[in-house]
C-alpha cells in the first residue's frame, strides 16, 4: 500500500512560496509605470514597495526552486524544461534585482535629466523582467500540468486515504 | 540620456544572454565521451562537456554505476575537468546515466 506523503516536502515549499513574489512583481510593476507615465509619487512609491518585496521573494523562489529541482527532475520525462524555466528564472530575479538597485541610486537624489533616464530604465527593467516573469511561471505550470513535477498520484484504489 | 539608456540596454541583453549559456542537450542512448563541467553534490547530479560539443546534464539514480579503473567508487570522487565516459538511456527528453567512468583524473 503507498502511504500518503506530508504535504511540506521539499517540492512542494516552491509551489508554496512562488505564487506571492509573482504577484508582487507583476501589480508592482503596473503600478511603477502608473506611477511613472502619469507623473504620481504614491503609485511610483506603491511600485517601489511591492518591487522590494517581490524581488526578495523572487530570489527566495530560486532558493526553493534549487530545493524541488533535486528532487523531481530523476521523475520527468523532460528535463529541459525545467532548466529552462531555471535559467529564465534567474533572468527574472536579476532584472528585478538590477531595477532595485537603480530605484536605492534614484534616492540618493539624482535629478533632472539622470532621475528621468535612471526611472525610465527601472521602467524597463521591471517591463522586461514581467515578460520572463510569466514565462517562467507559464514554464513552471507546463512542469507541474504536464509532467506532474513534486506531484503525488494517488493510487487507482486510493486505499492510501482510507 | 542615450548613453544610460544604451547602457540599460546592454546589461539587459547581458542577463539575457548570461541566462541561455547554461543550455543542456538531449542525445540519443549510447555511450559518450567528455569531460565534466559542473558537479552538484547536494543534487547527485554533473553536467557533461562531450566530445561532439554537446552538454549532458546528469541525474543519478540508485542504478548509475561510477566507476574508476575498473574499480566502483564514490560520488564524491567526481571533480570539474575530469573526463569521463557515460553510458546514457533516453526516457522522453530524460538522460538516465546507466554508467559513468572515470577515464582519468583532473591533473
Amino acid at each position: 500500500m503507498n502511504e500518503l506523503p506530508d504535504f511540506l516536502r521539499t517540492a512542494t515549499w516552491h509551489p508554496l512560496l512562488v505564487h506571492l513574489p509573482l504577484s508582487l512583481l507583476l501589480i508592482g510593476t503596473i503600478g511603477y509605470l502608473f506611477g511613472f507615465l502619469g507623473k504620481r509619487k504614491f503609485w511610483m512609491d506603491f511600485g517601489i514597495v511591492l518591487l522590494f518585496a517581490g524581488t526578495i521573494g523572487a530570489w527566495a523562489a530560486v532558493y526553493t526552486g534549487e530545493m524541488a529541482d533535486g528532487a523531481v527532475a530523476r521523475q520527468l520525462c523532460d528535463p529541459t524544461i525545467l532548466k529552462i524555466h531555471d535559467n529564465s528564472a534567474h533572468t527574472v530575479s536579476w532584472l528585478f534585482s538590477i531595477a532595485s538597485a537603480l530605484v536605492i541610486v534614484d534616492f540618493t537624489g539624482l535629478g533632472g535629466k539622470m532621475q528621468r533616464a535612471a526611472r525610465l530604465a527601472i521602467v524597463l527593467l521591471m517591463l522586461t523582467g514581467s515578460g520572463f516573469l510569466v514565462r517562467t511561471g507559464h514554464l513552471g505550470a507546463t512542469l507541474v500540468y504536464q509532467q506532474a513535477a513534486g506531484v503525488y498520484i494517488p493510487s487507482e484504489d486510493c486505499e492510501e486515504f482510507y | 540620456m542615450k548613453n544610460i539608456l544604451r547602457g540599460i540596454f546592454t546589461v539587459i541583453m547581458l542577463v539575457i544572454l548570461g541566462s541561455c549559456q547554461e543550455r543542456t542537450d538531449v542525445v540519443d542512448s549510447g555511450t559518450y565521451q567528455g569531460t565534466i563541467k559542473e558537479v552538484e553534490a547536494d543534487k547527485a547530479e554533473i553536467y557533461v562537456d562531450t566530445d561532439d560539443g554537446k552538454t549532458l546534464e546528469l541525474y543519478f539514480t540508485t542504478k548509475t554505476r561510477l566507476t574508476m579503473n575498473g574499480d566502483s567508487a564514490q560520488f564524491s570522487a567526481l571533480e570539474e575537468g575530469q573526463r569521463v565516459q557515460v553510458e546514457v538511456e533516453r526516457v522522453g527528453n530524460r538522460l538516465d546515466p546507466i554508467s559513468v567512468e572515470i577515464v582519468e583524473g583532473d591533473e
